[in-house]
């Protein structure tokens, strides 16, 4: 009860700040709330939502996935490098689907297999996708995609861009899992408290495959989302990613150790991000005061509970030391 | 005395100490060798000092990392502390102001960044990975915002000397040597090993941990600031998007070194031998024109060797125990 | 710190020692000797260390690492600590759980010594032949009340039985009422280099088989390896007749019939970040899902009937499991087993840290289940309730069965002189 609240607190309270930022830009700016810019924003913060939903995944079951980005691109150009040789157009989406598993695959088998830790694994086939994505492309940008796909970047329905929708499909199917099935309930567990869920009979190597996996398989997607809006494939897709989505995810209130996080929590995360770059450039505003702004929020959203323990200085620590005593006493 | 539960307790503590680096000299000692070989010029003393150069900027950066490590924490704000301790410290450069006044100022503004990334991990329940992401972007956007982007350029040769011939690998080898000295002779050194082992026992045979660990990150900060020197001198111009990215070249340095991410074991002699090699490889890559772009993946498969081994020797030791 | 400045030093039961430091580098945590310029003086270290593993009869040196001391030697290591401070007080919480018969006369003469310095030593422990043997005085506890303080001259072992145990020992375990059934379970050889060798014991339908033994003895090694949670390197084992392989994981385990309650819940048997509700359905939330997706109505239900049974205090099943108390953490944890429809359970200290109100709750509870027909490997490290509820006890010594004994024929006397060493 009280951690479904607590949860429920915090996007709410994550709501109230996106929509006090939307409120604060649409008096400074009159272009802000405009139907253009509006779409514009909600495009790009497609393929980010995506990599923020995979990120979210990947820290519940109390992982950590740097490597989104680099699957993000790398998929792009699987599909189109495999057009440019002649395959059928879905047969390329299919490999590029199936590529971002394989990279999945790979994170997953260092992990499990091997028991090393997340962090360095991804950072390492972060490196490894990355350098992949530039050797193949050196330098250069592809464009060479159907019409018909491309098309579909510019389509909206009932207004809102296709791109949107489809990240929305995504958070809505991921809530889902996570919150209503069996499998997001294991994925939960093992994050929680890996060893305790070990000893209950769940899977857990399973587990992580599957986790890993599917965050190849959203990666992916996601850089077909990305090749759709940019119309190209591009080395530097998905750059700064790492950084970006872990803010987002974390700042939506899941929790880098996992057992609890919302895919809403960290879309609204994303928004947040948004806004700020949207409303930086709207007001001519030095889009490097972005970073800084996004440095702070990081730091305050993650540390609130700890920084008003700080303030309220020593009484907390004597606290803990009953705690540690009835602890042990048990 | 022994019931046949009791583990034999066997004297190889001195061969202990070498054993761990073992295996990254070996490596060294076969890219040496293997490249020597196949690539004409590699063994010259020319080429040898150009690699030395390269390898003390990430080298040095790796040495403050290693310490952040042991301690159980992390520093991803290493490269942006380097580029606002230059950029913002050596603004005074166009002025005519000397290395006596500007070299302090950018070894203080590293000190003061370290210092506050110490304060952060310490006093508000946020992991040292957070932190310093926040403190990464936030370093990063204010030398941008106060440099407004432009370069500092040219740079008088004062600066330039620290970044010539075997200067940096000198300043290099007498950091190593000094931490060397620090992590294994001192009790501040014993205390770094203590705090990443166990937390908790050091805090109760009486280690002012939170000291510690507020030290460990201003010295990762301030050889930030020295790594920023030595860049400028060889770089030969200042610009605030300098350090892009070292604080991932400084992680793989430390952990294919062969230190624990989770802290508590490793040691400094591997972070520089581990820095040594990436420098050797990529250098080695580079001279048989292999393109830049595949040197991520050298560096990836490298970590993912690296770690694998560390792994795969204490998988062995323990059998499976979950 | 203020304490040991004071001239207090503490032995804690949980060791505070770091793997990766050596022996030397352990003991003078904190407050190593430093030379000139801040150098450790590793010489001086190692030869205050070296006096007092002398002392203490170590098998070991200074410069060994700890990492590679068993856990009995690791424990020395921790006394030293606390010895090298040259301590006016010194407690010592329970010391002798990981130590060998000749190890503890080592440690008790060692004692001596100490008094003879005049220091006073606190001696938290549970073993009575020990206190008994060095102790000048006696002070029990119970339920964190005082009791009696006195001189050990003035009082007797079954005195102070009762004094611990607050009633007379009938009226605390709950009458066993269960017939003796089908054999459930029939382990053979059973062993794992390093922590138990050569484990052989039955489990027959409606028994509650004790394990008793000192810590370390390895109980609940044998329970993880036959679990599933950790490999046995050999042995054979019998479910329901059926010759069965060894478990390679606790799903394997489950799904045959076994069930296993650990004895650190915090860390083992609950998810604390998650909710009652979500901790007790946990092995089944598969089995009760469509397509899917868990059908919630039923878990409610059957979490609902399960908070009835056991009557666990929450307010309502979606509460966080990390605000309940001990004791309704435990039948939280005894409820997910249920759940398993386990056949064999195993319940590894399963009153640890709880009130004495609810752990007669859990011995009803365990009774109830033989009555059922199941069986119960039941791990204890205190004596009385093992003597209580066991229909029969297998004394575990140093990693093998060293005796078996029927409940007509135990008596704590004759257990302990087993598990201590003698026949």
């Amino acid at each position: 009860m009280k951690q479904r609240n607590e949860k429920l607190w915090s996007i709410l309270i994550l709501g109230l700040v996106n929509a006090g930022i939307i409120i604060v830009l649409s008096f400074l700016s009159p272009t802000f709330l405009t139907y253009e810019n509006i779409v514009s924003v909600l495009k790009r913060m497609s393929e980010l939502g995506m990599l923020a939903i995979a990120e979210t995944i990947v820290f519940i079951s109390g992982g950590f996935d740097l490597s989104v980005g680099t699957i993000m691109a790398l998929s792009g150009l699987i599909a189109v490098q495999m057009y440019i040789f002649g395959l059928p157009f879905f047969l390329c989406i299919l490999l590029a689907l199936l590529g971002g598993m394989a990279a999945g695959l790979m994170n997953a088998l260092l992990i499990v297999k091997l028991r090393l830790q997340p962090f360095i694994v991804t950072l390492a086939t972060m490196s490894i996708f990355r350098s992949i994505v530039y050797g193949v492309l050196r330098g250069k940008t592809l464009t060479q995609f159907p019409e018909s796909y491309l098309a579909y970047g510019d389509l909206t329905i009932l207004g809102l861009p296709f791109l949107f929708i489809v990240l929305v499909i995504f958070a809505v199917l991921s809530t889902l899992l996570l919150e209503r099935t069996y499998i997001g309930r294991h994925i939960h567990a093992v994050g929680g408290n890996e060893h305790a869920a070990y000893l209950s009979g769940i899977l857990v190597d399973r587990i992580k495959y599957t986790v890993y996996i599917l965050s190849g398989f959203i990666s992916a997607c996601a850089g077909l989302l990305f090749s759709m809006r940019i119309r190209a494939v591009i080395p530097d897709a998905g750059l700064n990613a790492p950084l970006e989505v872990v803010t987002a995810v974390v700042i939506g209130g899941t929790a880098i150790t996992g057992g609890k996080g919302s895919i809403i929590g960290s879309l609204l995360g994303v928004l947040a991000l948004f806004l700020l770059t949207n409303g930086f450039s709207l007001l001519n505003l030095n889009p490097f005061w972005q970073q800084v702004v996004l440095g702070l929020l990081l730091i305050y959203v993650v540390g609130r509970e700890g920084i008003t323990e700080a303030l309220a200085g020593k009484k907390l620590k004597k606290r803990s030391h009953q705690a540690v005593r009835i602890d042990r006493a048990q | 005395m022994n019931t046949p539960l009791e583990f034999k307790i066997q004297e190889k503590h001195k061969s202990l100490r070498n054993f761990r680096e073992l295996p990254i000299f070996l490596y060294i000692l076969c890219m040496l060798i293997v490249f020597s070989i196949i690539i004409p010029g590699f063994f010259s003393t020319r080429n040898f000092i150009n690699i030395s150069r390269q390898i003390a900027v990430v080298g040095i950066l790796s040495m403050g990392m290693t310490l952040v490590i042991l301690t159980g924490g992390i520093d991803l704000s290493v490269g942006s502390i380097l580029s606002f301790a230059i950029s913002i410290g050596g603004m005074g450069i166009p002025d005519g102001k000397s290395i006596w006044s500007v070299y302090p100022l950018v070894l203080g503004l590293g000190l003061l960044l370290g210092l506050v990334n110490g304060f952060l991990v310490t006093s508000i329940s946020v992991p040292a990975i957070i932190v310093t992401l926040g403190t990464m972007n936030i370093y990063r956007g204010i030398t941008m915002i106060v440099t407004k982007g432009k370069y500092i350029t040219p740079i008088p040769s004062q600066f330039l000397y620290i970044g010539r011939g075997l200067t940096p690998f000198l300043f290099l080898v007498g950091t190593v040597i000094l931490f060397i000295y620090i992590t294994l002779f001192t009790r501040f050194g014993r205390n770094i090993y203590a705090i990443g082992g166990s937390e908790q026992s050091a805090i109760y045979s009486g280690v002012p941990v939170k000291k510690y660990k507020i030290a460990v990150y201003a010295i990762s900060g301030i050889l930030s600031a020295f790594a920023g020197l030595i860049f400028v001198g060889r770089s030969a111009f200042i610009q605030p998007q300098a350090g892009i990215g070292y604080e991932m070249n400084a992680i793989a340095a430390v952990v294919i070194g062969g230190t624990s991410i989770s802290g508590g074991a490793g040691s400094i002699l591997g972070s520089f031998l581990g820095s040594a090699l990436m420098g050797l490889i990529l250098a080695g890559l580079t001279m048989l024109s292999v393109d830049p772009y595949w040197q991520g993946l050298v560096t990836g498969v490298l970590i993912i060797l690296a770690i694998s081994m560390d792994s795969f020797q204490k998988l062995r030791s323990e059998r499976r125990t979950l | 710190m203020k304490r040991k400045k004071k001239g207090i030093a503490t032995i804690f039961q949980e060791l505070t020692v770091i793997q990766e430091l050596t022996v030397a580098e352990n003991i003078f945590l904190g407050r190593e000797p430093i030379g000139f310029a801040g150098v450790l003086d590793r010489a001086e270290m190692e030869r205050k260390s070296q006096q007092v593993l002398n002392e203490l009869n170590a098998p070991f040196s200074p410069r060994d690492k700890v990492g590679d001391l068993s856990v009995a030697n690791q424990q020395i290591v921790e006394i030293s600590k606390a010895l090298v401070l040259n301590p006016r007080i010194l407690i010592m919480d329970e010391p002798t759980s990981s130590l060998t018969e000749r190890e503890i006369q080592n440690l008790f003469l060692v004692i001596s010594s100490l008094k003879k310095k005049g220091i006073t030593i606190l001696y938290v422990s549970h073993k009575l032949e020990e206190i008994f043997k060095i102790c000048d005085s006696i002070t029990v506890l119970r339920d964190g009340k005082h009791i009696h303080t006195g001189p050990i001259k003035d009082t007797t072992p079954p005195d102070v039985i009762r004094m611990m145990v607050g009633r007379s020992l009938n009226m605390m375990y709950p009458p066993r009422t269960a017939q003796k059934g089908d054999l459930l379970l029939s382990v053979k050889g059973l062993t794992r280099a390093g922590e138990f060798q050569d484990i052989s014991f039955n489990v027959h339908a409606g028994e509650i088989v004790g394990f008793a033994g000192l810590i370390g003895s390895g109980r609940t090694e044998v329970a993880k390896a036959l679990f599933g949670a950790t490999c046995p390197d050999s042995g054979d084992i019998e479910i329901r007749g059926q010759r069965t392989k060894l478990f390679t994981n606790p799903f394997e385990a489950i799904s045959n019939g076994l069930a296993y309650l650990s004895e650190d819940r915090k860390q083992e048997g609950l998810i604390l970040l998650l909710s009652v509700r979500e901790n007790i359905s946990l092995p089944i939330v598969k089995k009760i899902s469509q397509y899917l997706f868990v059908k919630r109505k039923e878990e409610q239900d059957i979490v609902d009937s399960l908070i009835e049974k056991l009557k666990i205090k929450v307010f309502s099943r979606d509460q966080v499991v990390e605000t309940l108390s001990g004791g309704n953490q435990q039948k939280v944890v005894i409820s997910k087993l249920l759940l398993t429809n386990a056949q064999i359970l195993i319940f590894d200290e399963p009153t640890r840290g709880i009130d004495v109100g609810t752990k007669y709750e859990i011995y009803k509870i365990m009774n109830d289940l033989t009555a059922d027909g199941k069986g119960i490997i039941f791990i204890s490290s205190e004596l009385p309730e093992i003597l209580g509820i066991s229909d029969r006890i297998y004394c575990m010594r140093e990693g093998s069965i060293a005796k078996e004994f029927t409940r007509e024929e135990a008596s704590p006397e004759k257990v302990m002189s087993v598990l201590t060493g003698g026949s």
